[in-house]
């Protein structure tokens, strides 16, 4: 049976911050169907009339996010069995693509520091050196215009 | 959410005065959570790279107007999540609507229609939106905060499955191991609230109907 998607289901398509085999999902229901594709006209249009949904207000303003210092208590295990059982839930139940890609961050330093320390007993940097080539590339590419506002 | 507004703004009034070191801080400390972010998505590692790239390259643009009460790693992820929404439209992976993601003058981002509006009507509803939702925001943030010291987790779980994920009473109730009626209270509860403590405030969506 097609599945119904809510109003909020929709909005949170349109903004892209469903989880990505969720957005796929609707991606192609969208693609077959003119009503979905009427609704979320729709939803555009109410929004450009200045009509508020709550989700979308939560979403902005990530009104139940963990910080990167809860995400790493979680990645310790320091957080209590109800913390991280919110954690889970908010990352995983409602697939929040923010926390989700902090605590895939956090998670590949953490594998990197454990990595470095098990290497060199600690000596050196600890960051992948694909990812600091990577880091190194968006420096050199995007630092001269700091230096043009600098000069400005 | 995310904390360390005090260690933004130092970092902000630093890249303003053009401190190339600064820019390279804002790269080590964003640059990973952002990758994860496009790649979720995306799956193509030059791709990721460009959208990445393009993501700080705009807020490099946008750092005269960004303010300093907002945390910049929202900032970023909000510029990261358009450019890939353009990517996945230029791929054919997503469907283009008549209507586009643009930035108002208050650096936000908003969802604006093709219908063509007169300005002072804009203006009079961004102005009308931004009381209501600072109003939304104060009231939810507060009460979020109140579930987490209580312990109420089931109650914001509940809460956010029905508002941020729009799920229905019954989804809700299964996920959770609810019962519907339990549901339908923690939801009445909260548009109460709202309603009462955000004066003039109807929902439009999902919740109410």
């Amino acid at each position: 049976m097609a599945r119904e998607f809510t109003s909020a289901e929709l909005e949170t398509y349109i903004d892209e911050e469903l989880p990505a085999e969720e957005m796929a999902a609707i991606e192609s229901e969208v693609r077959a169907k003119p009503e979905l594709q009427a609704r979320i006209a729709e939803i555009l249009e109410r929004q450009n009339q200045g009509a508020h949904s709550i989700a979308a207000i939560w979403r902005r303003h990530r009104l139940s996010c963990l910080s990167r210092g809860q995400l790493g208590s979680y990645l310790l295990g320091t957080l209590s069995a109800e913390e991280a059982g919110y954690v889970d839930f908010h990352v995983r139940t409602v697939g929040c693509a923010f926390c989700g890609a902090n605590l895939e961050d956090l998670q590949r330093q953490q594998v990197e520091r454990e990595r470095a320390a098990a290497a060199s007993g600690s000596s050196g940097s600890p960051l992948d050196p694909a990812v600091q080539a990577r880091r190194q590339r968006y420096f050199q590419s995007s630092a001269g215009y700091l230096s043009l506002r600098k000069g400005t | 959410m995310s904390g360390g507004l005090d260690g933004d703004r130092v970092l902000l009034k630093r890249l303003r005065a053009g401190d190339q070191s600064a820019w390279r801080e804002l790269i080590d400390r964003f640059e990973g959570r952002l990758h994860a972010y496009v790649d979720a998505r995306v799956r193509d590692r030059t791709a990721c790279e460009d959208i990445v790239q393009e993501t700080l390259l705009g807020f490099h643009h946008a750092l005269p107007h960004f303010a300093d009460d907002k945390p910049i790693e929202n900032y970023l992820f909000r510029i990261a999540a358009h450019k890939r929404m353009d990517h996945m439209r230029q791929v054919g992976r997503r469907q283009r609507f008549s209507g586009s993601l643009t930035t108002s003058s208050g650096g936000e981002w908003d969802i604006v229609a093709s219908t063509q509006r007169g300005a002072s009507s804009i203006v009079r509803n961004s102005e009308q939106q931004r009381i209501e939702e600072a109003a939304i925001v104060a009231v939810l943030t507060e009460q979020i905060a109140r579930w987490r010291e209580r312990g109420d987790w089931r109650k914001l779980e509940c809460v956010e499955l029905l508002f941020v994920r729009g799920w229905t009473n019954k989804r809700v109730a299964e996920t959770l191991g609810m019962s519907e009626q339990q549901v339908a209270n923690f939801k009445y509860d909260t548009i109460e609230m709202l309603r009462k403590r955000v004066g003039g405030y109807r929902p439009v969506d999902g919740p109410l109907t």
